[in-house]
């Protein structure tokens, strides 16, 4: 037990110098815990140089009778006193040196703060810039699941935006409508405006196929796709007179797609026929 | 560590305070750390850097390859050369000196701009990659008429060094069957 220790190496302490109380022990907060138990029960007869083994009983009594705030004053004051008796020799004034003897570790410490803090910081703008780098921005290949995603959506939309058939017009309707958005429906219509004029006369039938394409960037939920077809139009209509037009047009057309994701899709948002 | 806490904390508060300061620098430090070497090592974005570069480096190459002036035959036949690499240098090095009598016969001067591009595939570790490149080429006839046409470029790059260069070049079929 600590504090029976503390209070026999206290007594020592005190035959030592006589009656005068111990500069140490006072310097260090001792002067606490002597004077509550003295004034509150020391029996009348009893001398400052009593035996431990009574005062310990004292002690123990008036935490009893004290209560527990004083009880845990003690407490705190028993911790208190393990250092000054492990340096008994050194005294007050070795403790009071100390605030020299700290100073260094404390400048120290605050040099490293302020390094690590300089390089933490250092560091996370340089992450930062590397983070926000337009090359990382565009996921285009790097994400190669969202990338094959988007040119099959693309491929998908492009076959049937660019694909007529006279006889069944309700699927170009409904393409033109559930996969175009924005700008690209006027674009949309611009393009076929001729065609759909001519469609139930010539009995027009386009195939649109997509030969190539290529996903020039992805960021975020916006898109650009490069894409190659091949489109072949067929006039299918009454056997009279067949003009030139009539005969069938194969060509490679090429295009590009601004597409932007809404709800898991690719819609198309511009279409880009680079001027032609 | 936490010893020298407890110990501190009893009779110098004000340095424990320091050192749980400095600990807290520290712990950000390493992890800000991190987050830079994590950023700066990232393949990903090592990918994207050699994707960038390969379809830099094909745009310009499909570009010099559809350019060409008849009184700057040579000029252009060399940059024809420095812009490719294996078979397809090999190719217009054999047929240098009959091209260039073509072109200076013809006097034509042809002029090409690139309408967009992109990369297909990218092979990383082989230095591999193949390209979709849309041109506007401009052709002036000697009699100062130009006409214009579009061509949908297929091209296969290889990476020499830390340069990506043509190694294949050619049109996309059409009413072939699709390549991919």
């Amino acid at each position: 037990m600590s504090t029976t220790r503390h209070l026999l190496n206290r007594q020592r302490r005190r035959q030592a110098v006589g009656s005068q109380p111990v500069p140490a022990a006072r310097a260090s907060g001792d002067t606490g815990t002597e004077e509550a138990p003295g004034s509150a029960s020391r029996p009348p007869a009893g001398s400052p140089r009593a035996p431990a083994s009574p005062r310990t009983r004292t002690r123990t009594r008036t935490r009893t009778r004290a209560g527990e705030a004083e009880g845990a004053r003690k407490a705190a004051g028993s911790k208190r006193n393990e250092p000054p008796e492990r340096d008994e020799g050194a005294g007050a004034a070795g403790t009071r040196r100390g605030g020299g003897k700290h100073l260094a570790p404390l400048l120290i410490l605050c040099a490293l703060t302020v390094v690590l803090g300089a390089f933490a910081g250092f560091a996370q703008s340089r992450a930062a810039a590397l983070r926000d780098d337009p090359v990382r921005g565009n996921t285009a290949l790097t994400d190669l699941a969202r990338t094959s995603e988007i040119k099959g959506q693309a491929a998908k939309a492009v076959a049937s935006l660019f694909s007529y058939d006279h006889a069944k017009p309700a699927a170009f309707e409904s393409a033109s409508k559930t996969s175009l958005t924005g700008k690209a429906v006027t674009q949309h219509r611009a393009l076929f405006g001729d065609v759909l004029a001519q469609a139930g006369k010539q009995k027009t039938v386009i195939t649109t196929t997509v030969t190539d394409s290529a996903v020039e960037r992805i960021d975020g939920d916006r898109a650009r796709v490069l894409i190659y077809a091949d489109q072949s139009s067929v006039g299918t209509a009454g056997t009279e007179k067949q003009t030139p037009q009539d005969q069938g047009v194969y060509a490679g057309a090429m295009l590009a797609l601004d597409l932007v994701a809404r709800d898991g899709r690719w819609l198309v948002e511009g279409i880009d026929t680079f001027g032609r | 560590m936490k010893l020298a806490v407890r110990a501190l904390a009893g009779t110098r508060p004000i340095l424990a305070a320091a050192l749980a300061l400095t600990l807290v620098a520290g712990g950000f430090a390493a992890w800000t750390g991190l987050g830079w070497y994590e950023a700066s090592h990232d393949e990903s974005a090592a990918y994207a850097v050699q994707r960038d570069r390969a379809l830099a480096a094909a745009e310009q190459a499909v570009q010099n390859l559809n350019t060409l002036d008849h009184t700057k035959v040579d000029q252009g036949l060399d940059l024809w050369e420095s812009s490719t690499t294996g078979d397809l240098h090999n190719q217009l090095v054999q047929g240098r000196s009959e091209f260039a009598d073509q072109v200076k016969a013809a006097k034509t001067v042809t002029t090409a701009r690139v309408l967009s591009g992109a990369v297909t595939e990218l092979d990383d570790r082989a230095g591999r990659a193949r390209v979709l490149v849309a041109l506007r080429i401009t052709v002036k006839a000697a009699d100062d008429k130009s006409s214009e046409k579009d061509s949908r470029m297929l091209g296969e790059l290889t990476r020499t060094g830390t340069h990506w260069k043509l190694s294949a070049l050619g049109q996309a079929p059409v009413g072939g069957t699709a390549s991919g």
